[in-house]
């Protein structure tokens, strides 16, 4: 880890009654590509937004390169800021756009025109310089946005859901762009979103927002394979929840009691070691189930399985999703790949077994 | 939807005759009084038994008249200066103010719109007497300002509200202090609206007459007050001519307006 950049320490906000944000902390490197992903209302935007300067914190400070930028006002702070809504000025062009933040910085006009031209090159809207806003689409404005936020080379650019009012093609075709423009030029981005999928696909690092604080930060990868709270397990990919009881646990292992009598040793816990008796939820990923066609409870050899009906089966082209039900009763989602033999002879109401590695499963409190 | 006019049947005429008699209903004082300051009775007889400009030439010729339209347009000017600046800035407050009683001080703002003209009229001459305003040009603007604000705080903050603010947030953070930010981004971008204010503005005070009567002196009066007066000693034709031309600049503003809103829309 090299010197921290942008650090964001215990900041808090609160509206009123309503704690929007609560000690939230977080340390960014240069040139990273951090997004915050959250559901809406978990204090994510306001994050954002006390960032940029448009909103202050209850407490807390925010550093950059060491430097606390709390009291220096938005318009001096030098971050660019790509919006979620639209927000280029109506009644000038997309070049005058662009060349808006040089303009209020008195550079000289050539400088100006230069500038201008390679961001318009940058974000590929070259042959675009006398248009208005009210004539380009959605996509079109928010890449002119990124120039203008782009084009006075701020040490940070935010970014606030940019892509929330595109539609789904659109929208992946801009987060290429944005990968591409985050690699020329090397500019830290503080990215925030309710998607996933644009967070997997765009991070170098996710900050998990739920309720006011950062459930986890880490790569996309380590967040999926080892989530820490159920929040981020749940909101991360796609997830079953088995409820257990906990009949031993030590060393951040658990062995779990499923149903009357399913005994499932060793189950990666997070947080609170856990006591024998602990209610917990056992979590397993849908694409790590296997089904074995003849219903064992029996662990073969480090493997668990459970004994479950299937109830419905869909084929999705690239996988098959199978609806189980555990003999006790609780709901299991299994993605099978395409060609998975034993997708082959499965029917509706057939008994299987569930099979599942204990160390490839997670163990909430 | 549950009424759709194409569909009507035979029952459209009949909404297309009740549209038409409602233009003419409305449209009728205004032909009637430019067709008879054309006319060539002295009588104002209509329909007139020949056409003249004779009129005009005797409502150009008399510096009196010259001189009422000039006061009145002078006086219009200021108070639509005026009217946009304060309303612009009653605007600012209630549009991105988070104050509380901001619904009542909006409705507070309107009432000269619903309140009896002759009532403002009385109390502002009154008041006038004590501070020497009566037959003033300012005592003109201040009265007139009075109605004209109504409009303009009406149009400009209904501007304000369709302007993102997150636009104006923008300018800020891509280096603009926020004075800057309003002036090269947000003024700009209600344009529309502070030019209609300012036309509306104008037009209240332009044809206002009331408050006018109350304020007027022998030496200074407005347009609209110099109609009536004249209108008491005499029925001249000239009078006609002059409400024509008061009609025609008011059209040719409201034109304007609509040519300049047609504008910003595409």
């Amino acid at each position: 880890m090299t010197e921290p950049y942008l650090e964001i320490d215990g900041i808090r906000r609160e509206f009123g009654p309503v704690v929007a944000v609560e000690a939230v902390r977080l340390t960014i490197q240069r040139g990273e590509f951090m997004t915050f992903l959250g559901p809406s209302g978990s204090g994510k935007s306001t994050t954002l937004y006390i960032l940029a300067g448009l909103d202050v914190p209850t407490a807390g400070d925010i550093r950059l390169e060491g430097r606390s930028l709390l009291s220096t006002p938005p318009q001096h702070r030098q971050i660019g800021m790509v919006f979620q809504r639209y927000t280029l000025f109506p009644h000038l062009t997309v070049a005058e756009n662009v060349a808006f933040p040089l303009v209020v910085r008195r550079r000289p006009r050539a400088e100006i025109d230069a500038k201008v031209k390679a961001m318009l090159r940058l974000v590929r809207l070259e042959g675009f310089e006398d248009r208005k806003p009210a004539q380009m689409s959605g996509g079109q404005q928010q890449r002119v946005a990124l120039a203008r936020a782009l084009v006075y080379d701020p040490p940070v650019l935010l970014m606030d859901e940019p892509l929330s009012a595109l539609d789904k093609k659109l929208r992946e075709e801009i987060q290429f762009e944005i990968r591409r423009i985050h690699q020329e030029t090397g500019v830290t981005i503080l990215y925030v979103t309710h998607d996933q999928e644009e967070a997997l696909r765009l991070s170098d690092r996710i900050a998990v927002f739920s309720k006011g604080v950062i459930d986890q930060v880490g790569t996309g990868e380590e967040l999926y394979a080892h989530p820490t709270t159920r929040f981020v397990a749940g909101f991360i990919g796609d997830s079953d929840f088995l409820t257990a009881t906990v009949t031993a646990a030590e060393k951040g292992r658990a062995d779990l009691k499923l149903g009357d009598d399913v005994i499932v040793r060793g189950v990666p816990i997070h947080g609170d070691p856990g006591r024998p008796g602990a209610k917990a939820s056992l979590m397993l990923r849908p694409e790590r189930i296997d089904v074995a066609t003849a219903p064992s409870s029996a662990v073969d050899g480090d493997r668990a399985a459970l004994p479950a009906t299937v109830e419905d089966i869909t084929f999705l082209g690239a996988s098959i999703h199978l609806a189980a039900r555990t003999a006790w009763g609780e709901a299991v989602a299994v993605r099978l790949p395409y060609g998975h033999p034993a997708a082959a002879g499965l029917a509706r109401g057939q008994s299987i077994g569930l099979g599942f590695e204990p160390a490839a499963a997670h163990c909430f409190l | 939807m549950l009424l759709q006019f194409d569909r009507l049947g035979w029952w459209r005429w009949v909404l297309v005759g009740i549209t038409g008699l409602t233009v003419v209903y409305l449209l009728m004082p205004i032909l009637f009084i430019a067709a008879l300051s054309f006319g060539a009775s002295q009588w104002l007889i209509f329909p007139p038994p020949a056409w003249t400009t004779r009129w005009y030439g005797e409502l150009f010729a008399d510096p009196r008249w010259l001189e009422s339209a000039w006061v009145s347009f002078v006086i219009a000017c200021v108070v639509a200066v005026l009217s946009v600046v304060i309303g612009l800035a009653a605007a600012y407050g209630l549009v991105r103010g988070t104050f509380r009683g901001r619904e009542a001080l909006k409705a507070f703002f309107l009432t000269p719109m619903i309140l009896p003209v002759v009532i403002l009229a009385v109390a502002l001459y009154a008041l006038f007497l004590r501070v020497g305003l009566n037959g003033t040009t300012t005592g003109f603007v201040i009265a007139h300002l009075v109605v004209a604000l109504p409009f303009a705080v009406l149009t400009i903050t209904s501007a304000l509200e369709g302007f993102d603010k997150a636009i104006e947030d923008a300018a800020i953070l891509c280096g603009a202090s926020p004075l800057e930010a309003v002036v090269r981004v947000t003024l700009p971008g209600i344009a529309h609206g502070l030019f209609s204010a300012a036309v509306f503005s104008f037009l209240a005070s332009w044809d206002e007459v009331v408050l006018a009567i109350f304020m007027a002196s022998p030496t200074l009066q407005t347009l609209p007050v110099k109609i009536w007066a004249t209108l008491r000693q005499d029925l001249t034709p000239v009078i006609a001519a002059a409400s024509t031309l008061l009609i025609g600049l008011t059209i040719l503003l409201m034109l304007l307006v609509a040519v300049i809103r047609r504008g910003t829309r595409s």
